[in-house]
């Protein structure tokens, strides 16, 4: 089995830890954009590594570029991408160029007889599916979730290459998004706020009960996208961030199916919510209802003299 | 210019139907026209409004079974679109499809190359089911053409489409040459809900149904195989009872305090 890692340095680490379960019968070659040191290179556990040094993996053109030269000389029977949004429009790309399936957001993969299953989730995170790819397929992997794993290779090659850099789309202007270095992917407590608040000034409650009790404060999607009371990096779901802290806390949310896709690994999960029939409810394993104006006053009180 | 907006009829996520085996029964559960393709089609819909389309057709691939049943609850979901402004529907059944995205991309590249000329061709970010983000890309690729996704603004101006995209980290402003394939996310629009009277009229407009043969598709082979199984809930569901918020907070404390968890910092 031959698997071809591909990105940033930094995210070819990281598929590191994707792959080793299926690693050890697999020779492994990296693509890497960029241009990293020699030794950072070597650090790389990869048999091979390609680096496409004039390459700039902020553009989806440069990376289907570099991909179809590589695949244009080597067969590989799997293509590793992390699933950020550049890469999953390269990797569809790719994919379609040579004719082969691909996945987005693998959350695991094993060996079944012999051969690498995929997982993900479906069905707005109510049903996880297990996928076999003919090969070669294109692999993204959800952000964020594997750790550098040594995988008992060392890179023996180093070649690099060069693309024309030839661009369909032309960016006009690029301005970062607000960042103030919250990770709730990272959190062991979440208080989580939706639409049962009534005003942004109220989610000082959720945020003074999140520092008494050593939380990050999250939400569901309506606060984020659509209200923008909090910035993107709170939000939670299936199109936000996937967490598993040890308790979860909802205030205010309903349960929707793509909220609750991003809590699944929640180890307990705690809500409060005024209407008895909310669906949040039947998904979590401690439910009060309660009206969070009355709720979360009188908790802070409680805790607050307890903590004395 | 004419607008192309792909819509997919996913199985409806609230419905989800199991077999005893845990497994998925996608064929039993009730189709729903995918929510962020009702934004792609909402933009289409502006766009014709600003002047700048003559028509817009939706294309759609049957993926979950191609039985009598399947095809009229498709042909209705697509009413709904029609309702909405969309000129016309391409539906792709065929008792051969082969479940995957590279599949589905090739016909809808030929369907849309067979049915005329268009310019734009407008897709959601991911479709609900399978929240997969692979197929507008892959039909550019097809098509020769680019692609730019999760758009949360479009600007069609002068052969060229304008496209604010949000990204992780940031937010890009891009332009390319139409033609061009273009997928959006929800915050792009509001989409609009036919009233009784569209919806009447929407009976009129053509719902074309698409077979292999048409486009002249070699057979399809099992590339990508996959089984679905349910999420067993597995949460204790325990309402914490009480006549005051007091009792019940005390009630909360303990209960978390028995799993480990301590709220307040000793
Ligand atoms: C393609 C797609 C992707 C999506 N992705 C996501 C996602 O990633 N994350 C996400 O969260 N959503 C997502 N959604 C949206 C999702 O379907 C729901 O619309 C959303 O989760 C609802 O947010 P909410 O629970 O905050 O609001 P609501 O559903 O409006 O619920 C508010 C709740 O607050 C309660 N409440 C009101 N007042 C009080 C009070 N005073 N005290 C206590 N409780 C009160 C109400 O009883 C109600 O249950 C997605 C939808 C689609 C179609
Ligand atoms: N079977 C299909 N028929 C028509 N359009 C589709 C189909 N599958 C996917 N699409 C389009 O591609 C988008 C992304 O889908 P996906 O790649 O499945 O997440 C959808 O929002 C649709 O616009």
């Amino acid at each position: 089995m031959k698997i071809l890692l591909a990105g940033r340095i930094s995210e070819v680490a990281e598929l590191t830890g994707f792959i080793a379960p299926i690693s050890s019968t697999a020779d492994i070659h990296a693509l890497i954009f960029g241009k990293p040191g020699e030794d950072e290179i070597r650090s790389l556990s990869v048999s091979k590594a390609i680096v496409a040094e004039n390459a700039d993996p902020s553009y989806a053109d440069d990376v289907v570029e570099a991909l179809k030269a590589v695949l244009g000389k080597e067969v590989y029977d799997y293509i590793v991408l992390v699933a950020t949004r550049i890469n999953k429009e390269a990797g569809a790309r790719v994919a379609q160029t040579i004719g082969a399936p691909a996945i987005t957001e693998a959350i695991g993969v094993r060996l079944e007889d012999g051969s690498p299953v995929f997982i993900r989730s479906v069905m707005a995170g109510k049903a996880i599916s297990k996928e076999t790819l003919s090969s070669p397929a294109v692999i993204m992997v959800a952000p964020g979730r594997n750790k550098p794993v040594d995988t008992g290779k060392r890179v023996g090659e180093i070649q690099r290459i060069s693309i024309s850099g030839k661009r369909s789309v032309e960016i006009i202007e690029r301005k970062g998004k607000e960042r103030k270095g919250v990770r709730v992917e990272d959190a062991e407590i979440i208080v989580s706020v939706g639409r049962g608040f009534k005003s942004k000034e109220d989610l000082s409650m959720a945020f003074k009960l999140a520092e008494l009790i050593g939380a990050q404060v999250g939400c569901s999607r309506p606060i984020a996208a659509d209200l923008k009371w909090l910035s993107e990096e709170h939000w939670i779901g299936l199109s936000g961030k996937k967490v598993r802290p040890k308790l979860y806390i909802a205030i205010g949310i309903s349960g929707q199916p793509q909220h609750l896709a991003g809590i699944m690994d929640s180890k307990i999960i705690v809500a409060i919510n005024k209407d008895p029939g909310a669906p949040i409810f039947k998904y979590s394993d401690y439910g009060v209802v309660e009206d969070l104006y009355v709720f979360i006053p009188k908790l802070m009180e409680k805790l607050s003299t307890r903590q004395k | 210019m004419n607008i192309a907006v792909l819509v997919k009829l996913s199985v409806d996520t609230s419905y989800m139907r199991l077999d005893q085996n845990n497994r998925v029964l996608f064929s039993e559960i009730p189709l729903k026209v995918s929510d962020i393709d009702r934004n792609a089609v909402e933009e289409a819909l502006r766009i014709k409004q600003q002047g700048l389309a003559n028509k817009i057709s939706s294309f759609s691939v049957l993926t979950w079974g191609s039985s009598d049943k399947r095809v009229s609850e498709a042909q209705n979901l697509l009413r709904e679109i029609l309702a909405m402004g969309v000129d016309e529907s391409y539906l792709y059944v065929d008792p051969g499809f082969v479940y995957s995205h590279l599949y589905t991309a090739k016909i809808l590249a030929r369907m849309i190359r067979k049915a005329g000329d268009y310019s734009l061709i407008l897709a959601g970010e991911a479709s609900i089911d399978g929240y997969s983000s692979q197929v507008p890309c892959r039909v550019a690729e097809e098509l020769g053409i680019p692609c730019v996704s999760y758009a949360r603004r479009i600007e069609v101006k002068e052969g060229k489409v304008i496209v604010e995209r949000d990204l992780e980290d940031s937010v890009e402003v891009v332009g390319v040459k139409l033609p061009a394939v273009v997928s959006v996310t929800r915050e792009i629009n509001t989409p609009r809900l036919p009233t009784l009277l569209q919806i009447r009229a929407a009976m009129r407009k053509p719902v074309n149904i698409i077979k292999a043969s048409d486009i002249g598709l070699e057979p399809m082979k099992k590339i990508h195989e996959f089984v679905a199984e349910g999420v067993k809930i597995q949460r204790k569901g325990v309402i914490i009872e009480g006549k005051t918020v007091d009792e019940k907070i005390e009630k909360l404390l303990e209960a978390l305090a028995k799993e480990g968890i301590t709220l307040y910092r000793g």
